[in-house]
Parts: structure tokens; C-alpha cells; sequence
């Protein structure tokens, strides 16, 4: 069982109206793993993130988690199932706090009856209670301790995606789907987000999936890397092996590239 | 924990107070408010907490009003147990017809919502054997414990309570979380799913409750007018609720209060102008979309206040 991927993706295709946005693309990411897909600016990445979490439905091709098929399941029992993910725009509940952003993933877990909720009586008070605890150890989790209390569209862009990430956490995922966490992050910022996902499958078992173009992030923290360019897989390896395959740096990592893995 | 059982006492003093204070017309006004804020609170509900525009609401006051009054007349089944009963039943249309946010919103769920109101209005209209047709039927009198409640001095004893049991009930479901997942969805629906929540499911199980408020509000008001006519139950009348709920403020419940109040009054103060009635229902309703999007209710009387102070303050 141990050796089945936590995730598999078989031949996925997504097509929309003419346009291939996926071209039969296999992965599987093992338990435990850090993953990462990089490739340019409309190479299907996102698309593939889509598909995972159920809010595309591939035009064939199957994805299956736990040697579960996830075809034609909603998005939120997929989430369910233990896949969380942050967005590459974040997708924060801006007019909550930064605690209730988080309290939204834990609820579930800590529901009371709806005649507790609405008597607000002892049963409504524990589960709230115990909610907000475990929401304050996410929140310092990712450093955003003393921020519970201010808007999530007030906090500044760095902090947001770190409140996505501790979001997500809060439906305690088996996987973790990272969109694009480091763009627009500083040197130092990309130093402690790296710190924070070694942690997380340290401490939490956590297997991760991340996308991105950060070489700094991809290249220090990834067990494996899938390439892809133009909705197909390119390549796939260890950091060292993708680094050094022709394929890669030809056809999408180009002169640019090669520099910046400082080749 | 003081303030809350000191204002519970105020407030449990000055219910029982105000049948020897008011007059009966005074009553019948306060009935009157209670019951549409309870049909606004449906709408506060389903449009303000969880962001689906609906004009459905005056199918299901109609439907709350006429099912107790024919459960009444035709099967002698009381008001009292009636009008819960029917309102359960609604709530179950209300959930059904949530459903159907899976495939419309926005605009288009608005139009589907005023469909509901026109195919209801209708089938009163040609279902004259039940419902008396568009000539309308009376509705027997409230009675309870052996009491005929047949005034608004009377029904205040059933209505004022009753609307302040939901009200209490809506706002802690509110803050709780139930009202935090329909924030949620109404703040972005895509993260909210991928967040685990069934969002179809809070959707649907907010226009159930926005058909269960507007059913009880309709089951209330219809004794206290004591009789029903279809033309009461239209467009327009959805269309009226969702205004007190826009110039009240849909944010919170208090809105609810708000706005009923404002819109019951306004009638009595613009007597002069009761021709241009609806004229200024409409500029209401268009300056606070434009000018105030969330309602009265959402003045912070205290600080406006102080900050005017701080203002004359500076000498300007």
C-alpha cells in the first residue's frame, strides 16, 4: 500500500473548445513527497491544479487519490478526502478576519448542533472555543499570530498567501496543492515559506504538490519535478536530473533558465 | 453578561408595559412591523448573509398566510399549530427551490425567484374552490389556550414574542458557524467549496429558512389583517420586501427591524402624499443602493455622533 502514489494522475487531457490545455499528462507524487510542476506561463500547470481539485473535469484520463478515483466528485468532498490548495491570486474571504478565514476549514471538525448554534449555549461555546484555539496555532504556525484579528484583504500580499496556506491546513489535507507561493516574494520571505514546507511534512506528514517558476523554492525543497510545456510533460526527475535534462533547458528553460540555476 | 440580562429585563418590562401605554391602532402598527421584519429577515438571511438575490419572498408570505388559513377553515386545524407546520412545509419549497442555484445566479436567479412569486400569485388566483380566487378569502381567528385573539392589542401577545425568538435565533446562528460558511460563500464560492463546505447545501438551506421567516411573517400577518387577497401577494410585494431590507440594511438582522419600521411609519407621515407613495419607496430604495449599500443599520449612531461633535468642535 506504502508504494502506491498518494496521487496519480493518468493521461489527463483537458480540452476547452479547441484549445489542449492538458496533452495526456501522467504523474504520480508519492507519500511524503515534495513535488513540484514548473514549466512557462500557460503550460497547464494551474490547469492541472484544477483538475485535481475537481473544478475541471478532464476530457479523459483519470486522476485518482489513495487509489480513489476523484472523477465526477465536487470539489468539496475532495477536500474532504485530504486536498487542500492555496490560489495563485489568493481567494481570501476579505471581509473576515484573519482567524475566520481559517475557523471556516476547521468548522466542520468542531460543529455543534444547530440548536446549540442557535441558543448559543455550552455546546456552541466548547466547540467555538476549541475551533478558536486550534485557528490560533495555525495562524502562528505560518507567523500571522498577531495578526488574528485584522481583515485578510487588510494584510499585505505576503501575508495573505501565508494565511492561504494556514487555511488550508485548517481541513487537515493528506495533500497540500500549492499555486505559485513564492511569486512576488522577497529572498528573505522565500527562505522562511521554504522552512515552513520542510516543516509541514516533517511534523504533519503532509505531502505537498507545488507550483511554481522560483528556482529558489523549487529547486532547495523539491524531492521531485515534473516539466511541462505546452500541456505536455517534458520531463521528470530530481532537481539535479531536470536541471541537466537537454529537454528542459531547450525547449523551455532557454538561455534565461540556465542562469538562473546558475549553470 | 450584565448589559445582556440588564437589556433582556428592559425589554421583557417594556412588552409588558406597552398594552396599558399604547393605544390599539399603536399595537396594530408594532404587529404589523414585527411580522414583516420577520418576512424581511428571510431575505436578510438568503440575500444579505449568503448573497442570493431573492423575489421570492412574497410566494412564500402568501403561501404561510393562505396554507394555515385553508388548514383552518377546511380541516379546523388551529392557527397556532397551522401556521408552524405550513412554514416547515414552505421551508421544504425554499430548500427545493435553492437547489436550483446550482444552475442560475446573479440576474438570472432573480428572474427564477420572480417566476416563483407570479406562478404562486396565479394558481391563487385560478384556485377559486380553496382559495376564493382573486376575490380573496377571510382568515378564521387566532385562538389559543381557549383565547380568540382577534385585535392587534390581542395578537401582540403571540407576534411580538414569536418575532423575537427568531430574531434572537437568526442572530446566533449567525455568529456561529453557519453564518460564518454563508459569509464564506458570499465572499467567493470557489474558495469556500475547495474549503470543504457543500455549497449548494448552504445555499439551498438559506432560501429554506428565508421561506420558513417569510411563511411565519405571512401565517402572523394574515390574522391581523383577517382577510386575504391574492393581489397582496405579487411582484411588487417582493420587490417592496427586498427595499426595507436594502434601506434597513441587510448586514444583520437589525436591518430587518430597521427598515420595517421606517417603511410601516412612512405611509402615516407622508399622508399628504399618498399618490407618490411608491415614488418615494423608489428614491428610497435608489439613494441607499447608491449612497448607503448597507442600510440604516449600519450607522454607528455613537461615533457619527462623536465625530459630528468633533466637527463643530474644530469651529467650522
Amino acid at each position: 500500500m506504502s508504494d502506491t502514489p498518494l496521487l496519480n494522475a493518468e493521461n489527463v487531457t483537458v480540452q476547452f473548445g479547441g484549445v489542449i490545455a492538458l496533452d495526456r499528462v501522467s504523474a504520480a507524487v508519492a507519500r511524503g513527497a515534495i513535488h513540484a510542476v514548473i514549466g512557462p506561463n500557460g503550460a497547464g500547470k494551474s490547469t492541472l491544479l484544477n483538475v485535481v481539485t475537481g473544478l475541471y473535469q478532464p476530457s479523459s484520463g483519470n486522476v485518482s487519490f489513495e487509489g480513489q478515483s476523484l472523477g465526477g466528485m465536487a470539489p468539496h468532498r475532495i477536500n474532504r478526502m485530504g486536498i487542500a490548495r492555496t490560489f495563485q491570486n489568493t481567494e481570501l474571504f476579505g471581509e473576515m478576519t484573519a482567524l475566520e478565514n481559517v475557523l471556516i476549514g476547521l468548522d466542520r471538525r468542531h460543529a455543534c448542533h444547530p440548536l446549540d448554534a442557535a441558543l448559543h449555549d455550552g455546546g456552541w461555546r466548547r466547540s467555538e472555543i476549541a475551533a478558536r484555539r486550534e485557528a490560533r496555532q495555525l495562524l502562528s504556525l505560518v507567523g500571522l499570530a498577531e495578526d488574528e484579528g485584522n481583515l485578510a484583504a487588510a494584510l499585505p500580499f505576503g501575508k495573505q498567501r501565508r494565511l492561504e496556506i494556514a487555511r488550508a491546513l485548517a481541513t487537515e489535507p493528506k495533500l497540500l496543492l500549492l499555486d505559485e507561493p513564492a511569486a512576488g516574494l522577497r529572498a528573505a520571505e522565500i527562505e522562511v515559506l521554504n522552512r515552513v514546507l520542510l516543516d509541514l511534512r516533517s511534523e504533519r506528514g503532509i505531502t505537498i504538490l507545488v507550483i511554481d517558476h522560483v528556482m529558489a523554492l523549487v529547486m532547495a525543497i523539491s524531492d521531485r519535478i515534473s516539466v511541462l510545456n505546452f500541456g505536455r510533460k517534458i520531463a521528470e526527475g530530481t532537481p539535479a536530473e531536470v536541471r541537466s535534462a537537454p529537454a528542459v533547458i531547450e525547449a523551455y528553460l532557454g538561455e534565461k533558465g540556465a542562469h538562473a540555476f546558475g549553470a | 453578561m450584565l448589559a445582556r440580562s440588564l437589556f433582556a429585563m428592559v425589554a421583557a418590562l417594556a412588552f409588558l408595559a406597552a398594552p396599558h401605554v399604547l393605544a390599539e391602532f399603536h399595537l396594530f402598527q408594532i404587529c404589523l412591523i414585527a411580522g414583516t421584519a420577520l418576512v424581511v429577515l428571510g431575505l436578510v438571511v438568503v440575500t444579505g448573509f449568503a448573497g442570493q438575490i431573492s423575489l421570492a419572498q412574497a410566494a412564500f408570505v402568501a403561501l404561510g398566510g393562505y396554507g394555515s388559513a385553508i388548514l383552518a377553515t377546511r380541516w379546523g386545524f388551529p392557527l397556532w399549530a397551522g401556521i408552524p407546520v405550513v412554514a416547515v412545509a414552505v421551508s421544504v419549497v425554499g430548500f427545493l427551490l435553492g437547489q436550483m442555484t446550482l444552475r442560475v445566479s446573479g440576474h438570472y436567479l432573480a428572474l427564477v425567484t420572480m417566476a416563483v412569486t407570479a406562478i404562486v400569485q396565479i394558481a391563487l388566483i385560478y384556485s377559486d374552490s380553496i382559495t376564493g380566487g382573486a376575490a380573496g378569502m377571510p382568515v378564521p381567528t387566532f385562538e389559543i389556550f381557549g383565547y380568540a385573539l382577534s385585535t392587534g392589542g390581542q395578537l401582540y401577545y403571540v407576534i411580538v414574542p414569536v418575532t423575537a425568538a427568531l430574531f434572537l435565533a437568526v442572530h446566533n446562528l449567525n455568529r456561529s458557524h453557519y453564518g460564518r460558511a454563508l459569509a464564506a460563500i458570499r465572499q467567493s464560492e470557489t474558495a469556500a467549496e475547495l474549503m470543504g463546505l457543500n455549497v449548494l447545501r448552504y445555499k439551498a438551506a438559506a432560501f429554506g429558512a428565508s421561506g420558513f421567516l417569510g411563511a411565519i411573517g405571512g401565517g402572523l400577518l394574515a390574522p391581523l389583517s383577517t382577510y386575504l387577497d391574492p393581489a397582496q401577494f405579487g411582484i411588487t410585494h417582493s420587490v417592496y420586501f427586498l427595499a426595507v431590507a436594502v434601506v434597513g440594511g441587510m448586514a444583520s438582522p437589525l436591518g430587518a427591524l430597521v427598515g420595517s419600521t421606517i417603511f410601516v411609519f412612512l405611509p402615516d407621515f407622508l399622508q399628504g402624499f399618498q399618490s407618490y407613495l411608491g415614488l418615494v419607496f423608489a428614491l428610497l430604495l435608489l439613494g441607499f443602493i447608491v449612497l448607503r449599500p448597507n442600510g440604516l443599520a449600519s450607522f454607528n449612531l455613537p461615533r457619527a455622533l462623536s465625530s459630528a461633535l468633533a466637527r463643530t468642535g474644530d469651529g467650522r
